[in-house]
């Protein structure tokens, strides 16, 4: 059996269109929650919508922001 | 070892070997090339060859290799043999022995040819060991004329190669002769074991002798797609010492003059695709340095700030990334690292190399296969989003020189999901402050409970609340409006009167449903004297909707039976004319009440 080269699972030279990307969805579905927190009044905030669209906007951001640390040369 | 006094004494007599030396002296590293043809002469099978050297130059000696050609022209192959240092009974004090092991074991009567290669550094002195900016450098390299060996040398030659330039002595020998920038020895014939004939040479070497006396070199692995090298060098001149200061002018405008001997410039052979190169110290960036490659290498040329004379020491950082695919492999389920040891830099010993390969977090089982011996230990690093820290595996080698830049292997187990760590640490820090923002925006942080304000902003949150929800649920009648007016353009299309009938109940009973949900709402809103001044607004969006309500139905039931008396399109036209004015002025009115309550 021949050893095979290991690749990174992302090809590298997408790193930065993929930052750009998720981050801006990121920010968007970020900026969605937080009008969200300030236009609905106490009463009738669903804590379920709530905490979707920050799970939703902190993967984006998470990926995003790992990316864009690939893309700068911080090979985590 | 009762074996080895046999060998020793077997070889002692029964032995006899033709020896070609060759030292090459054109550097500051002395490499002995010496082809032996070994021939046994004794009765007994030999499996083992001895090779000595003086105690004074083995403690020099940074590599020995012994090659043994298998065949002979087109069809030969070189084994490397292993070589290891044996300690014979009753043999000289101040000789090391070193053995090598043959791989056929040799007949009474056979002969095998044998190449051995031994690298020694600091062995040249400068003499003097002082010379200023103009003078050239000159060297003294002492050894023996004769092959140093245990065994009869029947025939031997020496060829010492010189870099050229002046030969200012060397030791006379009746056969020895100078041509061209060698110098020949022999052939002497005969020679009984253990012979010794001192000889010097004293010439000029104008190479650096470029030292570095610790080399550091990191390697981190990231499977992200990058292996990041960064390489932290002590330079030191090893040649003879500058004296009588440095002359800037003299070295540049009058570089044939002097400084010869001086460490200019150094190349750095980095492996192909090598990318985000740097070179710097304490100070920054270091901006003499040029860079060029193709698929086969890449080229670094890098300048010292200042040009090094004898005595004189600087450090710097090199660093550069390589792409993942070249050196990292995976094989049976394991992974390694397959990346060469030593410094790519030219021509440079290192006196003390560590090694220190960073692998992946979550890296396990790890082991390493170094061709030569090294000292070997292991360390945790922490570097960007780590929780546990990387292995680190650390090889440690002194007296190295570019002959041990050879691959090696660092073998690791790694599971491919611990890839997700560094997401799903970055992912679990943004949901964190999601939280934070949630829990501060519920919490009631508020420290009176009972305070006239605290009651009155709790009564308008409620009217608040309830006036979203009115809102709500007139954006919800709305939208079964725009719904009744598609079913209508259907109609228009397609002039099924049937689907439009059925469309027209189920708005109908929405929009009851949705009056029904307002009832309670209106009626808080009116009793509520905090919404004493809203109350007005929302009771004419309620009024106004109501009235478009109507309106549309009366459009929708006119035109549905303009359609079942199949009248004419401009009949049908005139019938809803006032309506459709009605209901866009309506609409336009719900609109701005809608903005009005939206900016409370």
């Amino acid at each position: 059996m021949a050893a095979k080269p290991v690749t990174s699972p992302v090809p590298v030279a997408w790193y930065p269109s993929l930052a750009v990307l998720m981050l801006s969805i990121g920010l968007m579905v970020t900026a969605s929650f937080f009008i969200y927190e300030a236009t609905s009044s106490r009463r009738n905030r669903s804590l379920s919508k709530e905490i979707a669209s920050g799970a939703i906007a902190s993967v984006f951001l998470g990926f995003g922001s790992l990316f864009l640390l690939l893309a700068t040369g911080v090979y985590v | 070892m009762s074996s080895f006094d046999e060998v020793y004494f077997l070889f002692m007599d029964t032995n006899e070997c033709i020896v070609s030396l060759q030292i090459d002296l054109t550097s500051h590293i002395v490499r002995v090339l010496c082809t032996l043809k070994v021939e046994n002469l004794g009765p007994d099978v030999a499996s083992e060859i001895l090779l000595t050297f003086p105690n004074s130059q083995a403690m020099k000696l940074a590599n020995l290799k012994t090659l043994y050609n298998e065949g002979k022209g087109k069809g030969s192959s070189a084994f490397n043999l292993l070589v290891s240092e044996v300690h014979p009974e009753g043999a000289p004090q101040e000789i090391t022995f070193f053995s090598v092991s043959l791989r056929d074991r040799l007949e009474k009567g056979k002969s095998l040819i044998l190449t051995v290669l031994a690298i020694f550094t600091h062995t040249l002195q400068p003499f003097p060991d002082e010379i200023t900016q103009g003078d050239i450098q000159l060297v003294l390299y002492q050894d023996s004329a004769y092959f140093l060996s245990p065994y009869v040398v029947k025939s031997q030659t020496l060829n010492i190669m010189l870099p050229g330039g002046r030969v200012e002595s060397y030791t006379k020998h009746p056969n020895g002769r100078i041509v061209d920038s060698a110098i020949k020895y022999g052939p002497f014939e005969n020679l009984p074991p253990f012979s010794y004939s001192p000889i010097a040479v004293h010439y000029e070497n104008n190479s650096p002798f470029v030292v570095a006396q610790e080399l550091v070199r990191e390697i981190e692995v990231s499977h992200w797609g990058s292996i990041q090298v960064t390489e932290q060098y002590n330079l030191v001149h090893k040649g003879a010492t500058n004296k009588g200061g440095f002359s800037r002018l003299d070295y540049q405008a009058r570089a044939y003059m002097g400084g010869k001997s001086s460490l200019r410039r150094l190349t750095a052979r980095l492996p192909p695709r090598a990318h985000s190169v740097y070179y710097r110290d304490d100070i920054g960036n270091i901006s003499t340095s040029h860079l060029w490659g193709d698929s086969r290498k890449t080229q670094l040329e890098i300048e010292p700030r200042f040009p090094m004379f004898g005595g004189w020491r600087t450090s710097f950082t090199i660093g550069y990334g390589l792409p993942l695919e070249d050196f990292l492999f995976v094989l049976e389920g394991r992974r390694f690292l397959n990346i060469t040891l030593g410094s790519p830099v030219d021509e440079v010993v290192i006196d003390d190399l560590i090694v220190k390969v960073i692998l992946p977090e979550g890296s396990k089982d790890i082991s390493v296969s170094v061709p030569f011996p090294t000292k070997q230990w292991q360390e945790t690093k922490y570097l960007h989003l780590d929780l546990v820290g990387r292995p680190v595996v650390v090889l440690e080698k002194t007296n190295v020189v570019p002959e041990h830049n050879i691959y090696f292997q660092v073998y690791y187990s790694f599971n491919n999901l611990s890839l997700l760590r560094e997401p799903l640490m970055l992912i679990l820090g943004f949901l964190f402050l999601f939280i934070a923002c949630i829990v501060h925006v519920h919490a009631d942080l508020s420290i009176s409970k009972s305070s006239a304000s605290y009651i009155a902003k709790l009564q308008w949150d409620e009217v608040q609340a309830t006036v979203q929800r009115v809102q709500n649920i007139i954006n919800k009648c709305l939208s079964i409006h725009e719904k009744l007016e598609t079913s209508l353009q259907d109609l228009y299309r397609t002039g099924d009167v049937q689907s439009c009938k059925v469309a027209r109940k189920t708005a109908d009973g929405l929009l009851k449903e949705l009056s029904k949900e307002l009832k309670p709402l209106t009626i808080f809103l009116q009793s509520s004297p905090q919404a004493a001044q809203i109350w007005p607004k929302v009771d004419e969006l309620v009024a106004k909707e109501k009235e478009m309500q109507e309106k549309l139905m009366q459009k929708h039931s006119a035109i549905v039976d303009c359609f079942e008396k199949k009248h004419s399109g401009r009949d049908i036209e005139s019938r809803v004319a006032p309506y459709q004015q009605k209901l866009i002025a309506l609409k336009q009115e719900i609109d701005d009440l809608l903005d009005f309550i939206d900016e409370i």
